[in-house]
């Protein structure tokens, strides 16, 4: 029986979605058992990349950065079928839509931003440990997640308000950006969330050092330039990046 | 009653059955259907990943994305121009010989150019909702392969009423370019015209 052509085509398109399915979820399994077999002997060289974030420049950051997608130097682990990868941005608007949260691991390191583009932030730190963290910030703000490949899940609680989300790998130029400059005789903290989908949410706090926070929103930041306007006066952004390790 | 005389001799008025012709849309539709459903709740149900297998040669899968999905509605617009010549509603231009084989293949090369998009959006990003461009984006992404499945299999079918391939190929357009429109034109206009 002739198979009619537009059934073919059918057929072509199908046939090629789903060997581009497998191929993705290999690669991501791949990327999985890259981590898996570094793992071995990254336990073995210790300590060895803990120096590498440390490096200047940008072809050693380069090449920091290039090895770190071999995990040569990192410690990954999986635990529960889950891969932990070393370096990871994850951004994400929290559940119920109040505000969104960023987190960024690099090796033993992690930050963590969020904000509802108005008078709710928080900046948090900590130390991821098998694909779990507990990260702390002022004010007894809180984070608890669940990190892995591609996603991260878990509460954040800022001045006594708990967020739960749910929220995905990304990379440039979504991501964490952080800005702290001296303006008008004050320390400006400013923060950026860029979501998966390219929009913003930044909060800015215009006296780091006041006794109370007094945070509003920030002003648009200029993704090309990262830039943005603080009542006439330029601020520089850059991104607090788990992947290059800026920020870090 | 009617039976005991048998047929009715044909006559060169004698129009085709018209219940005849809509039922044989039923399984197309159905397919088509299917395969939104299933698009639709894969990209709800399954846990996006950020990534998916890359294509060198573009700044990141987002830029792959952008220009596969505009080439593809340029083809997609090549199908329009060449559907109005070959239905005769271009004045003065009459139908080239070459004309259908322009057609199926503009229609070919769109679809397969739209199959590593929806594969890498389904699989790294999902059905989302955060905002009215995203939704629609996934509504119309899971309607438009739909409707081009029922226009592929209406195409199989002999006896389909007149407006059945035009309308089904101006819904597959009109979504394709919606879908361009939430997608491509926006990250174009957010981040630059850029590889």
């Amino acid at each position: 029986m002739k198979i009619p052509t537009p059934v073919i085509t059918l057929i072509v398109g199908l046939a090629l979605a789903v060997s581009l399915l497998v191929s993705s979820m290999s690669a991501v399994s791949g990327k999985k058992a890259a981590l898996a077999a570094a793992s071995a002997s990254a336990a073995a060289a210790g300590t060895a990349g803990a120096a590498q974030p440390a490096a200047s420049g940008s072809s050693a950051a380069a090449t920091a950065a290039a090895s770190a997608t071999q995990s040569a130097t990192a410690t990954p682990s999986a635990s529960g079928g889950f891969v932990i990868p070393p370096h990871a941005n994850y951004v994400g608007k929290v559940q119920g839509n109040r505000g969104s949260v960023a987190i960024v691991v690099h090796d033993t390191f992690a930050v963590a931003y969020f904000c509802n583009g108005s008078t709710q932030e928080a900046w948090l730190n900590g130390t991821p440990h098998n694909g779990k963290l507990s990260m702390t910030g002022k004010g007894n703000a809180r984070l608890t997640a669940d990190y892995a490949l591609g996603h991260a899940r878990g509460t954040v609680v800022v001045n006594g308000i708990s967020y739960v989300f749910s929220i995905i790998a990304v990379h440039k130029p979504s991501g964490l950006f952080q800005s702290i400059a001296v303006v008008r005789g004050a320390t400006v903290k400013a923060g950026w969330i860029v979501l998966a989908d390219g929009t913003q949410v930044g909060s800015l706090n215009p006296n780091v050092n006041a006794a109370s926070d007094a945070s509003q929103a920030a002003p648009k930041l200029n993704l090309s330039t990262l830039t943005a306007d603080d009542g006439g006066v330029t601020i520089v952004a850059k991104p607090i990046d788990g992947e290059t390790g800026s920020g870090f | 009653m009617a039976a005991q005389y048998g047929e009715p001799a044909p006559t060169r008025q004698d129009p085709i059955q018209p219940d005849r012709s809509a039922r044989l849309l039923v399984v197309p539709a159905l397919a088509g259907c299917l395969v939104a459903l299933t698009l639709g709740l894969y990209g709800r149900l399954h846990a996006p990943t950020g990534v998916a297998v890359d294509v060198i040669g573009f700044s990141s899968p987002a830029t792959v994305k952008a220009w596969l999905a505009t080439a593809a509605t340029l083809f997609a617009v090549v199908q329009v121009v060449s559907s109005l010549v070959m239905y005769g509603k271009v004045p003065r231009v009459s139908a080239p010989s070459w004309i259908g084989g322009l057609h199926r293949w503009s229609g070919r090369i769109a679809f397969i150019l739209t199959v590593p998009v929806v594969v890498h959006c389904l699989y790294a990003l999902g059905f989302q909702t955060f905002t009215a461009r995203v939704l629609v984006h996934s509504v119309a992404g899971c309607l438009f392969f739909g409707v081009f499945t029922v226009k592929m299999l209406a195409l199989t079918k002999r006896g389909l009423p007149g407006w059945v391939l035009p309308v089904f190929g101006g819904l597959a357009f009109a979504l394709l370019v919606l879908i361009w429109f939430t997608s491509a034109f926006w990250f174009f206009s957010f981040f630059g015209f850029r590889r």
